[in-house]
């Protein structure tokens, strides 16, 4: 009579239903998103995330049909801006021009029509200023 | 003053080292004398950490703006208690914690195991010494917080959104837990380097992975009641890889926990222990590798910063060293017993581990997904919440299901008449309670519904073992003395089940209504009715308030405020919820007013009702009292592990 241990066996079947879950998910649902800075997004058009830092005037209202619009260009380093019309709820009360934000929406004819806003938070573990 | 600081940090930097070097040449060659002095470099390097950390958190509450990182993060009209959480709201201070944490807990580890666990310590003393030194050159050299500057008048502030009591207690749980890691990781290590990986190790630092855990995971929901309470959006947990850097090591340490308990009995998954005390480890410095490199894009705002490929080449350096130590080690590490059945305890311990580390890998693959899409194809794409919240039912619900059916099936080979007649009870328990529930509707949610029915399937498990325990010992407090780390792993077990039923309901079942109002217009949610009245301008001596006043009928009478506040210095906004709780049904009611237009009295207001929020609360604090049960001296045990060690004495 065997008396082969059932651990690998378990183990096995273990990772096979894992990765077979995990493509599974992966090829009926598992769609990402492109996140992009300004000056990467010229190329791309449909839906995708851009990081950036906002650019005014900061005109409209978010609520409206013409919706919240404002610019956004490279957190650091020189791009061009990338213009957003934003509808939705309010955007975060930390979202102001100058700040580091996370838009995502749709791209396409050089403008995001933008559904969601983030703002980081402006604290904790920056960089040191550097030195002149 | 500042000089002192530096001068300190130097001297934990050089004994850091001597720890290292001192400790592995005393370790290889056997020389008792010099593993001493090596161990006493370490009890000393926690000295001269206390002097450092000490003159920065006076430096702290007396603003001395001469040191560029209070100026940074403090000014003069900060309170007291906030001015100090400032030492862990920047980069440098939060190293220098977790520097104290580390050399104060292997300090602590090494004098109460030195005369026990001799031959092992002596290789634990310089690993610990080794991860030392990393973080003392990083903050002698790279990020020191005693750098400084010509005073200026007054300092930067704390953002307002961390002037939150949450945000006292948070980092620093999250740090004790992320550091607490390196005991058991450094022990395991040292039992591999010693060639003594019986499982005295494990018995050692069982309480030292336990207490991290716990700090670890109460530090976690801390974090989230805070999102929850201050930020204002809803919601308590964002996936965000900040979030996911604590989660990761957390479920890797539950994974530990579970499996030392069959090695500890059974002499098996020796290698697999290894592997989760590393990976714990591993995962816990990853993740601040990622909170501080910038690499990810994170709702938490981090610069990229040259630490960070410090601490990668710290987390490529110390992966090789385990895995290098595991393969040599490999012979040693073979089991001294089989699993004889798939339908065992040993096998259920089993399963739950691999889905534990499944639901962590899966995590890590959904925050490394950028990095890698960006490496790889050249543009980095992100995983959303979906990705996470199937993998979270996927792995989870299962997780839940073998927490009840783990703790009563039989060691090495359940039968299945044995396994029904165990299980009748609370099986037919979670049949009604999941009946009672599609009844009510709760059917709308299937996951939720599931959740709910294994959840009572859990519970029903416990009060059974329970009923059935204090039946035999004639009461529970003798029941539970007897074996509290069982006991206190029911209590926890219970907390993870309030926890899924309080997510189930305020995810699966929560709704939701956002409209614009004007004084005098109501509007209508899952049986609430709220009035908009007027806006106020409470006092508040350190910022300018907006509230929309808002009378509640319905479910609830009375009169609930929501708006921003204008903070002076620094001149930030922040947005204040209006949260009404209903213990009875462990429900919230929550306004948030946004854009509050103080000429037109317009305002946007959007309205959630989530049923069971409060019980992931509740769960924290039933999580810290099943884990102090865990924690507690057991005079029982305590006699076992005196047996177990006796060999290593002679």
């Amino acid at each position: 009579m065997s008396t082969r241990s059932p651990a690998r066996l378990i183990v096995a079947l273990a990772v096979a239903g894992v990765l077979a879950v995990f493509l599974l998910y992966n090829a009926v649902d598992g769609h990402s998103t492109p996140t992009l800075t300004p000056s990467q997004i010229a190329a791309h058009t449909g839906t995708l995330s851009v990081v950036g830092a906002v650019v005014g005037p900061v005109r409209g209202d978010a609520h409206s049909a013409a919706g919240l619009r404002f610019g956004l260009k490279n957190i650091s380093g020189s791009s061009g801006v990338v213009s957003v019309v934003y509808r939705g709820a309010s955007p975060p009360p930390l979202f102001k021009v100058g700040r580091s934000v996370v838009v995502s929406g749709r791209y396409s004819a050089g403008r995001l029509a933008a559904n969601d806003i983030l703002t980081k938070c402006p604290s904790k573990y920056t960089a040191k200023p550097s030195k002149p | 003053m500042a000089e002192l600081g530096r001068a300190a940090l130097v001297v934990s930097l050089g004994l850091s080292v001597y720890a290292l070097v001192a400790g592995a040449v005393a370790a290889v060659q056997n020389r008792r004398r010099l593993a001493g002095s090596a161990r006493n470099a370490l009890f000393t390097a926690f000295a001269s950490t206390f002097i450092a950390a000490a003159v920065l958190a006076i430096a702290l509450v007396r603003h001395d703006f001469s040191f560029t990182y209070v100026a940074s993060h403090t000014n003069r009209t900060l309170p007291t208690a906030y001015a100090l959480s400032a030492f862990w709201g920047g980069q440098e201070g939060s190293l220098l914690l977790w520097l104290l944490v580390l050399t104060g807990y292997g300090a602590l580890a090494v004098a109460v195991n030195r005369r026990l666990l001799r031959d092992l310590v002596a290789w634990v003393v310089p690993v610990l010494g080794g991860i030392a030194t990393f973080f003392a050159f990083v903050l002698v050299a790279v990020a020191s917080p005693f750098d400084t500057q010509t005073a200026p008048v007054d300092g930067a502030g704390l953002t307002p959104s961390l002037q939150n009591p949450y945000m006292v207690a948070h980092p620093p749980m999250l740090y004790l837990g992320y550091v607490g890691l390196s005991i058991p990781f450094a022990f395991a290590a040292g039992a591999m380097l010693s060639g003594r990986t019986d499982e005295r190790w494990i018995v050692a630092t069982r309480r030292w992975t336990l207490v991290a855990w716990t700090f670890l995971g109460f530090g976690q929901l801390l974090g989230a009641h805070w999102a929850y309470v201050e930020v204002g959006w809803g919601g308590y947990y964002a996936w965000d890889p900040v979030e996911n850097a604590a989660l990761m090591p957390w479920l890797a340490a539950t994974a530990f926990l579970h499996s030392v308990m069959i090695q500890e009995r059974k002499g098996m998954l020796k290698v697999w222990n290894m592997v989760l005390v590393a990976l714990a480890f591993e995962l816990s410095v990853f993740g601040t590798f990622l909170t501080r490199s910038g690499v990810v894009n994170s709702i938490h705002s981090f610069a990229k910063s040259p630490i960070g490929s410090w601490f990668l080449a710290f987390v490529v350096i110390s992966s090789l060293f385990s895995v290098a130590l595991i393969l040599w080690r490999l012979p040693l590490l073979k089991a001294r017993t089989k699993l004889e059945s798939a339908l065992s305890r040993e096998a259920a311990f089993l399963y739950n581990n691999l889905l534990l580390v499944a639901l962590a890998l899966t995590i890590l693959w959904g925050v490394m997904f950028p990095i890698l899409t960006e490496l790889f194809k050249g543009e980095s794409r992100t995983i959303g919440r979906p990705y996470y919240d199937f993998f979270l039912r996927s792995f989870g619900l299962p997780l839940l299901l073998l927490m009840g059916i783990g703790p009563l099936i039989a060691w090495r080979k359940a039968s299945a008449r044995q396994l029904v007649r165990t299980l009748v009870w609370p099986t037919g328990t979670a049949l009604l309670v999941g009946a009672l529930l599609l009844y009510s509707g709760a059917g709308s949610s299937t996951p939720g519904l599931v959740a709910y029915t294994f959840s009572a399937f859990v519970l029903a498990t416990i009060v059974v073992e329970v009923v059935r325990g204090t039946r035999a010992t004639g009461s529970l407090s003798k029941l539970v003395s007897r074996n509290r780390r069982r006991y206190g792993g029911y209590i926890v077990h219970a907390a993870i089940v309030l926890l899924a039923i309080g997510i189930a309901g305020s995810s699966a079942y929560s709704s939701s209504r956002e409209q614009r109002l004007v004084p005098g217009q109501t509007m209508h949610l899952a049986g609430y009715a709220l009035t908009y009245q007027r806006i106020v301008h409470p006092y508040n001596p350190n910022a300018y308030e907006t509230r929309a006043v808002l009378d509640v009928t319905g479910r609830w009478h009375g009169t609930i405020m929501s708006g921003d506040n204008q903070y002076r210095n620094p001149p930030e906004p922040s947005r204040e919820v209006g949260i009404k709780t209903d213990w009875l049904r462990g429900e919230d009611l929550y306004v948030i007013a946004d854009d509050v237009n103080v000429k037109t009295g317009v305002v946007y207001v959007k309205v959630l009702v989530k049923p069971l929020v409060n019980l992931i609360w509740i769960a924290g604090l039933v999580f810290l009292l099943g884990s102090a049960v865990a924690l507690w001296p057991d005079a029982r045990e305590q006699r076992r592990l005196v047996t177990r060690l006796a060999p290593a004495r002679a």
